[in-house]
């Protein structure tokens, strides 16, 4: 009995601490009402907004100049250090006495110097406390309230992230500092405070020097990838750009290599050129539909080599054969008289009577080399014929990669698999040439996107590990991680190389790349059931390893959304698309998917000179005959100057005066550029002469 | 509008005249009768304006008046604040205008008078004008020139290292400013009629109220007196054909692979001294240097005693 009094005894006076404890804090809450009103808003937004505690503590820190004015005046009018120590509850007294009198709007000015300030850190204080209590499964009714709590928060996110892209002109491409703007976050985790997380709704940055080293990419298709390579381009264009003429680095050189082709490659070239154009981009060269290239600059023993692995070679019994074509081609490539000047006299070198003539000076092995591999030379001939009418003349011309400030190359994967891994070899190898070679006075982006198409030939992975030193920069993209290579050793060799960081869009095999971000440290926490649909809060927790990045979050991603993955970090981003003017291409371009032997221009700038039909100005939609034209040209000439003057006229003149035929001035220009013409210095065009490098 | 560029991209077409030389249509109203403008004062004070400034000989020319007539108009010009005049070289007096004249031309050009160094060019240029004006055909299709002045206010100092600025630019309007007797609008210019045509005489091309054959395009003019090396004339040439963007324009959409290369053609009109290496540049070119045409400068081109030191 006397145990059962004690029992209650103790019961009665553990409620009644707790209604004094409740009533208490009742009192706390009633009595500094302001503050609790102000936090409870600051909080109920930070929930609709999706924003981290840290936001809330950002915007009472900014309310710290107001306090210090309301302060100074009070300290000034007063000239009392005890009473302006004392404004905060001198203003909380008079607010309550305010109040009493009816004057509430005065009371809530009076008050409001110091409630702001405290209350949004009282807001932060709940909201960070609700946050961890609910990131440990710790919080709301059921072990399912978190999981719940978190999808809620994703939607609220998003909702902010979209919100805070959609005005117009509301992200930049870049910031004052140089950084790179992609979008809005959505949402940070891990550990590093990456610079791209800046909580819910603020801009997603990314350091300029991040699109200076080697990113993947990965999502598949309507999922916002091309939105974001394009953001990415222009804002590495535009900040490379402003740094070259700072005199902070080198001018910018992005080469895209498009490894699907077809019309829809077309459009996006069209975008990008529009895009880069905006972003500061004085020309854009689209490949091989305006400009093309030559691999004929490249060095003979770059020549040789990429020449050889155009062709496909087999292996076991047919490396044999691969050796015999490599032979022949080096033959054909490093013949005394100098390398071939185009496709049409390689074509003519491969010959055994012309190999011959070209080796019979010297002596030496080679010509019995060209004894031993003679039947074979017509194979290697045929082989190169045929590849070079699949390759078209995008390779042939005269452009080079300097012509441009950005290259846009589409290789026809989707089509012509065998011709895109050919020709996206040989961009590769004159790129590698030109920065190894070249002036070495670029910074170079090369992004190879839909890279699955090509990566059976192309060991992408060959570039990254000397070209940081080189100033190139790799960007990767595929629909998927097994579109980045062949096997697993060289998807993981591309992903492990991205030191950039590897953004990932929906793709529904994430998990081999978000492996790669690592884990990050979470409270696990169990609940008791104690009756269904009841869970005590008595339980364990235990800390426990989870994916810094989601592997179902990203499944789920919408289109726009990405995870930028970076030093064990991951940043969910809403994308922001870059609006451009209207297209700007030759019409028919976009819509007309002109196949890889479509006709090639003759470099970035010639392209528009060479052909008298681009030389109409704007509006002159009309088809000419430019013959008549420049006939009429040259009489109304002849009628205000008199005819062309002697000396003008002579032979090095390219068109003659009566017909003015530009057909006419190829042989004088060649000559005068000392180039071999095949075929017009004597039988085998030995004699051509070396090319003047 | 650019208020140094009133006239826009192009100005509007002169009207349609005899092809002889004559007096300079009248472009713009600007003189009322209490100014004392009357047409050749309007369309002198213009083409002043835009040449930087002229010698009274080649003043008299653009009026066609005679050289008398002429001084007695820039007398009176000056005489109004509206120009100054000053023998500046060997020959007559140049006259260019003041901030008056230029703000009467409603032109934005910062007024001062032409630089020594730069008389023989600018002379030369004076002279390309005046023969292609007096060419037949030209005003009848309503070409309208262009000057350096006008290209360089439209850049407003934003001249780069690599833009090179044409010596004037020769717009050749799609339609003409109409035929003169008014007989329903003129053909187009791949009718039949001017490609049979084409072949003959400029006369035969130049038909009144016909568009010339090579009506829309714009020429870049260039004159020539000291000669340039080889290597430096034909990067100016590569620049000119390349270019697609007016000049203050985005330096995006300066050169802009695919688009229409903003000159059909470029006309150099070069001394003697110059001719060699002009024509070894377009040579040097290849095929593109189809576009490129070379003529003598007309003998009213050279500054007295000019011509000799050059040759």
């Amino acid at each position: 009995m006397t145990g059962l009094a004690r029992s209650a005894g103790r019961g009665l006076a553990r409620l009644t601490a707790r209604t004094a404890v409740l009533l208490g804090t009742a009192g706390v809450l009633v009595a500094a009402v302001p503050v609790v009103a102000i936090g409870a808003a600051a909080a109920g937004l930070a929930w609709l907004r999706g924003w981290p505690p840290g936001r809330l503590g950002r915007e009472a820190a900014w309310q710290l100049p107001m306090v210090a004015v309301w302060l100074a005046a009070i300290a000034l009018t007063s000239q009392s250090w005890e009473r302006t120590a004392a404004a905060p509850y001198r203003a909380w007294l008079a607010m309550w006495q305010l109040a009493q009198a009816g004057s509430y709007a005065r009371a809530l000015v009076v008050v409001a110097p110091a409630a702001i300030p405290l209350g949004l850190l009282a807001g932060a204080a709940a909201w960070a406390y609700r946050l961890r209590s609910m990131a440990a499964a710790a919080g709301g009714s059921s072990p399912g309230a978190a999981a719940a709590f978190d999808r809620r928060q994703w939607r609220h996110q998003v909702r902010t992230a979209r919100a805070r892209i959609a005005a117009p002109g509301a992200v930049p491409l870049t910031t004052a500092a140089g950084d790179v703007v992609v979008g809005a976050t959505i949402r940070a985790a891990g550990p590093g405070g990456d610079r791209a997380a800046s909580g819910a709704g603020g801009l997603a940055r990314l350091p300029y020097e991040r699109l200076r080293s080697h990113q993947v990419i990965l999502g598949g298709t309507g999922t916002g990838k091309t939105t974001l390579l394009l953001r990415l381009w222009a804002a590495f264009l535009a900040t490379g750009l402003r740094r070259h003429a700072a005199g902070q680095g080198r001018a910018p050189l992005l080469v895209v290599l498009d490894c699907k082709g077809g019309g829809d490659a077309r459009r996006i070239a069209s975008r990008a050129r529009r895009v880069l154009r905006a972003a500061g981009a004085r020309a854009t060269a689209i490949w091989p539909d305006e400009a093309s290239l030559s691999i004929w600059d490249l060095p003979p023993d770059q020549l040789v080599t990429t020449l050889a692995d155009l062709v496909e070679q087999g292996t076991g019994g047919a490396a044999y054969y691969a050796d015999v074509l490599d032979a022949v081609v080096a033959l054909a490539v490093t013949a005394p008289c100098g390398p071939p000047a185009g496709r049409a006299e390689f074509l003519a070198r491969l010959d055994p009577g012309w190999l011959t003539l070209a080796w019979q000076a010297g002596g030496g092995p080679e010509l019995e080399l060209i004894r031993t591999a003679g039947r074979q030379v017509a194979d290697v001939a045929l082989r190169y014929r045929a590849l070079f009418r699949r390759l078209g003349p995008g390779l042939d011309g005269p452009g080079s990669l300097a012509d441009a400030d950005a290259w846009y190359c589409i290789v026809e994967g989707t089509a012509e698999t065998a011709v895109a891994e050919a020709q996206a070899r040989a961009l590769v190898d004159l790129l590698a040439s030109y920065i190894t070679r070249g002036p070495g006075d670029r910074e170079v982006l090369l992004a190879v996107d839909e890279f699955s198409a090509v990566s059976r030939r192309l060991p992408i992975w060959a570039l990254y590990e000397r070209a940081r030193s080189l100033g190139l920069a790799v960007q990767v993209s595929a629909q998927s991680w097994h579109g980045l290579a062949p096997d697993d050793t060289g998807r993981y060799r591309i992903a492990a190389a991205a030191e950039g960081g590897i953004w990932l869009l929906r793709t529904p095999h994430p998990d081999p790349v978000t492996a790669l971000a690592g884990p990050r440290r979470v409270t696990e926490t169990t609940r008791r059931l104690i009756g269904f649909p009841r869970w005590s809060r008595a339980g364990t927790s235990r800390a426990a390893d989870a994916p810094v990045a989601d592997p179902a979050l990203i499944r789920a991603l919408d289109v726009g959304q990405a995870a930028y993955l970076y030093r064990g970090a991951a940043t969910f981003v809403q994308i922001s698309r870059l609006v451009t003017g209207p297209d700007a291409l030759a019409a028919g371009l976009a819509t007309d998917p002109a196949p890889a032997r479509a006709p090639a221009g003759a470099g970035a700038a010639a392209a528009e000179q060479d052909s008298p039909a681009r030389a109409r100005p704007p509006g002159a939609g009309r088809r000419r005959d430019s013959q008549v034209v420049m006939a009429g040209v040259g009489a109304f000439l002849d009628a205000a100057f008199g005819p062309e003057p002697a000396g003008a006229a002579g032979a090095a003149s390219p068109v003659p005066a009566a017909a003015g035929d530009p057909a006419a001035g190829t042989a004088g220009s060649s000559a005068a550029a000392g180039r071999a013409v095949p075929g017009t210095t004597g039988a085998p065009g030995i004699s051509g002469g070396r090319r003047d490098r | 509008m650019n208020p140094a560029d009133p006239g826009g991209a192009i100005a509007a077409p002169a009207a349609p005249g005899p092809a002889s030389r004559r007096p300079l249509p009248a472009r713009a109203s600007h003189f009322g009768p209490a100014a004392g403008g009357t047409g050749p004062d309007a369309a002198g004070l213009a083409f002043v304006a835009e040449m930087y400034g002229v010698q009274v000989d080649q003043l008299a020319a653009a009026l066609g008046v005679s050289s008398q007539r002429a001084g007695a108009i820039a007398g009176r010009w000056v005489g109004r604040r509206l120009a100054q005049a000053e023998r500046l070289s060997a020959g007559p007096r140049w006259v260019w205008l003041t901030r008056a004249g230029l703000t009467a031309c409603g032109l934005a050009y910062a007024p001062s008078p032409p630089a020594l160094p730069r008389l023989p060019h600018i002379r030369a240029v004076t002279a390309v004008r005046l023969a292609l004006q007096g060419a037949p055909g030209y005003a009848a299709a309503g070409a309208h020139w262009r000057s350096e002045r006008r290209l360089r206010s439209r850049l407003g100092g934003r001249l780069g290292q690599r833009d090179h600025l044409p010596d004037a630019e020769v717009h050749w309007p799609e339609i003409p400013a109409g035929p003169p007797d008014g007989s329903g609008p003129p053909a187009g210019p791949g009718s039949g009629a001017s490609q049979d045509q084409a072949g003959g005489s400029v006369t035969d091309l130049v038909v009144p109220g016909r568009p010339v054959p090579w009506a829309g395009e714009c020429w870049a003019i260039e004159a020539e007196l000291t000669p340039k090396t080889v290597r430096r004339t034909s990067a100016i040439m590569t620049e000119l054909l390349s270019r697609t963007g007016d000049y203050g324009c985005p330096a995006a959409e300066a050169r802009v692979p695919g688009r229409p290369a903003r000159y059909a053609r470029v006309i150099y009109l070069c001394s003697p001294a110059a001719a060699g290496p002009v024509s070894r540049a377009r040579a040097a070119l290849g095929p593109a240097g189809a576009r490129i045409q070379i003529r003598a400068l007309p003998e009213a081109g050279y500054l007295r005693g000019g011509r000799q030191a050059r040759r």
